[in-house]
């Protein structure tokens, strides 16, 4: 019973953490820079497609599976993402909020359209399998694999967080915030407001198509299914109920809003009878948005919101 | 230290063999709300009544059976995260599920296979999933894939003289697997495919996809898809000038369709559905459905979906233990040549666990008629030719399970 739990926790907070990567590069892009990308889940899925279409498993009917090496899969599949997110900001950057959210969220719809029809390279609609596990030969058991992907994927995290907090501290990134509450001023003050609206835009990006190769990774299968805009609005709750302009708060908002996910599934599943199983499912779906709007409610800046910091040495 | 250890692990090892306890649990994922949850309905309900039939019986190992079902909101995280509790925080040894093949797909590699849980899926088609051989045989399905219902389709349509025959299908694992069995069934039997036009669903109108398909001056169509977007691609079909040859797939045999289009304009259009083959099994069921729900048991997935259950019953009656790989061996047990038949229903569930006790082998009947699994996994079936008389779905003849053998020698695997 109680390995069980574990497990489970385990395999939980695997995928927080994966969407805790998205997370923060949205927090990047939107908390710090004032980004309004609504095409997240499009740089996820070229992410995901990257790898999965290095790595997986050698099939004749397919252009791509060229069975490379996991590590291959994922500097790849970052390399990609940046390489079309830089692509996309070059037409798309100097849009504000709105305008720019259109343009990002049309985008991301197109990807996945493309993930469906473009059959030979993605497999469309029956999804590309055999995509192989890291190190899985050597952690058979699911619970040792899984434990053994919360690891690397803690390591990661970490790695990112901290240098997220770093360049967020430096120069650079009190540019952007400069940009994100007046970018006229930012402009006056001799800043390229376009290119770090870029520079944040593609590594945010790139942080998604991490999370995209890492996902596959961990799943082992991949569909257009994966891509649906529901991705990108479920993302976005994460950073607004954590707390946009805070990286501890991204994270945070990954977990808890996951948990509401999950959880409520498994209250519903315990207080309704399976006959009332669809009127239970119809709950559940309330529930979700019910405790969202209560956090908003009650919490309109996040969870752990910025922390509003004049300067540094304003309280000395 | 290390004693301890190696009877920590002996323990562990042992559990789901040891663990004999009272209620058996079987777990269930499907998409209660979502885009298909109009379908689902029934779905769940033949689920449930499968589970109450089981439990009527005499239960599983002389447990009764508590149905633990999730929904998948038609997301993959959601299901993948779902199934996941089920197997490890609920221990279910089996498990049913899902319908969409972008959710059974990450369910079986990262939760069903690697367990070892049994996974019986009353509707996912996609043909990848029991030929990759990356579910290490532990993934079965209740339903015919779709090439079972392509070459019936494309041999009906060939009787009836079908020429010129332009496809309109769903862009889904689905559509593609079954335009393309059915154009390789055509062609060899004598049909001809002029167009193939692709439609992603749940858009408010087809108008440039069923252009498409009408410049290429067909005489006939197939259109496979599901109701909701069937019903906007006839219409505009029809008003486009489109002929009434029209052929569907089995997702069309349902009121909302006809009645959706207007009853009178889909008089004598036919389709395809796996043949619920007559029989005292068969008629038990929908009786026993129509019964308990007060409604009819017409509607994709609502057999196969039962008879997915009650094979897994049966599999963990015939298993040694509940464990994944006892149970897995035993599925194919349940429809042995030489066995005595049961069918569906309470009273044929405790017939075939008296049967099972006294180490008789059984020949299971079920709603859909004979399950019999194959090396993969699926199941070979009859299908059934269906139309619309007078606004009604009727059936219009039954292409037996012989028929289909030599319909399949014909064209070739």
């Amino acid at each position: 019973m109680f390995t069980g739990i574990a497990s489970y926790l385990v395999f939980f907070a695997c995928v927080v953490l994966i969407l805790g990567i998205i997370t923060l590069g949205l927090n990047l892009q939107w908390g710090f820079t004032g980004l309004f990308n609504a095409g997240i889940v499009g740089f996820y899925a070229i992410g995901a497609y990257t790898h999965a279409i290095l790595t997986a498993a050698p099939q004749p009917q397919y252009l791509g599976n060229f069975g490379l090496p996991w590590g291959v899969g994922v500097l790849a599949a970052m390399a990609v993402t940046a390489l079309a997110a830089w692509l996309i900001g070059l037409v798309t950057i100097r849009l504000r909020g709105d305008y720019l959210a259109i343009a990002t969220f049309g985008i991301a719809v197109s990807i996945q359209l493309v993930t469906l029809n473009w059959e030979p390279l993605t497999g469309g609609s029956q999804g590309l399998s055999r995509i192989p596990k890291p190190l899985a030969g050597v952690f058979d058991s699911p619970l040792a694999f899984n434990l053994w992907f919360l690891c690397l994927l803690g390591a990661l995290t970490a790695v990112i967080y901290a240098a997220l907090e770093r360049i967020l501290r430096s120069p650079w990134g009190r540019v952007l915030r400069a940009i994100r509450e007046d970018e006229t001023a930012a402009v006056a003050l001799g800043k390229s407001a376009r290119r770090f609206r870029l520079e944040a835009f593609v590594l945010g990006s790139t942080l998604m198509g991490l999370a995209g190769a890492l996902y596959v990774s961990f799943i082992g299968f991949v569909s257009p299914f994966d891509f649906l805009p529901i991705v990108t609005f479920q993302v976005w709750a994460m950073l607004i109920v954590g707390g946009s302009g805070n990286n501890r708060g991204a994270l945070l908002g990954a977990l808890v809003v996951w948990a509401i996910w999950a959880a409520s599934g498994v209250v519903v599943s315990k207080l309704v009878p399976p006959s009332h199983a669809a009127q239970g499912a119809a709950i559940q779906v309330i529930l979700i948005g019910l405790v969202l709007v209560l956090v908003l409610l009650y919490r309109p800046r996040g969870l752990i919101g910025e922390k509003a910091v004049v300067s540094r040495h304003a309280g000395d | 230290m290390i004693r301890t250890a190696l009877l920590c692990a002996c323990l562990l090892a042992a559990g789901p063999a040891l663990a004999q306890s009272c209620p058996v649990k079987i777990g269930g994922v499907l998409p209660l709300t979502g885009s298909m949850a109009p379908i689902t309905k029934k779905i769940a309900q033949a689920a449930e009544l499968a589970i109450e039939h089981i439990n009527q019986g005499g239960g599983i190992k002389g447990c009764p059976v508590q149905f633990i079902l999730r929904d998948d909101q038609g997301q993959p995280t959601v299901g993948v995260d779902a199934a996941k509790y089920l197997v490890e925080v609920e221990r279910v040894p089996a498990f049913t599920g899902t319908i969409s093949s972008g959710i059974t797909g990450p369910i079986i590699a990262s939760v069903t296979a690697p367990s070892k849980v049994v996974q019986i899926t009353c509707c996912s088609t996609a043909s990848t999933f029991t030929l990759d051989g990356r579910s290490g045989g532990y993934f079965f399905r209740t339903i015919p894939t779709s090439k079972t219902q392509a070459y019936a389709t494309a041999s009906e349509t060939v009787r009836r003289g079908f020429k010129k025959t332009v496809v309109i299908y769903v862009n889904t694992d689905f559509g593609t697997d079954m335009v393309r069995f059915y154009k390789a069934a055509a062609t060899k039997l004598g049909g001809e495919v002029i167009a193939e036009v692709p439609y992603n669903d749940n858009q408010p109108s087809y108008r440039a996809e069923v252009s498409r398909a009408l410049a290429a001056k067909p005489e006939s169509m197939l259109l496979v898809g599901f109701p909701k977007d069937a019903v906007t691609i006839v219409r505009e079909w029809l008003s486009l000038g489109g002929t009434r040859n029209v052929a569907l797939n089995n997702s069309m045999r349902t009121m909302d369709f006809v009645n959706g289009v207007g009853a009178k304009f889909v008089e004598d259009f036919f389709g395809m559905d796996n043949a619920q083959v007559a029989g005292p099994h068969v008629d038990a069921f929908n009786k026993a459905f129509e019964e308990k729900f007060k409604t009819d048991s017409k509607g994709p997935g609502v057999h196969t979906q039962y008879d997915a259950l009650m094979v897994m019953a049966l599999a963990m009656n015939i298993g040694k233990d509940l464990s994944g790989p006892s149970i897995k061996d035993s599925v194919r047990l349940v429809h042995v040549a030489n066995g005595s038949p049961v069918g569906t229903g309470p009273a044929e569930f405790k017939k075939a666990g008296e049967l099972i006790k006294a180490g008789k082998p059984i020949k299971y009947f079920g709603a859909t008629g004979p399950i019999e699994f194959d090396a993969n996994g699926d199941v070979t079936g009859p299908a059934l030719v269906w139309k619309i008389k007078d606004g009604q779905i009727v059936t219009d003849r039954v292409i037996s399970i012989e028929e289909m053998q030599a319909l399949f020698k014909r064209v070739g695997n």
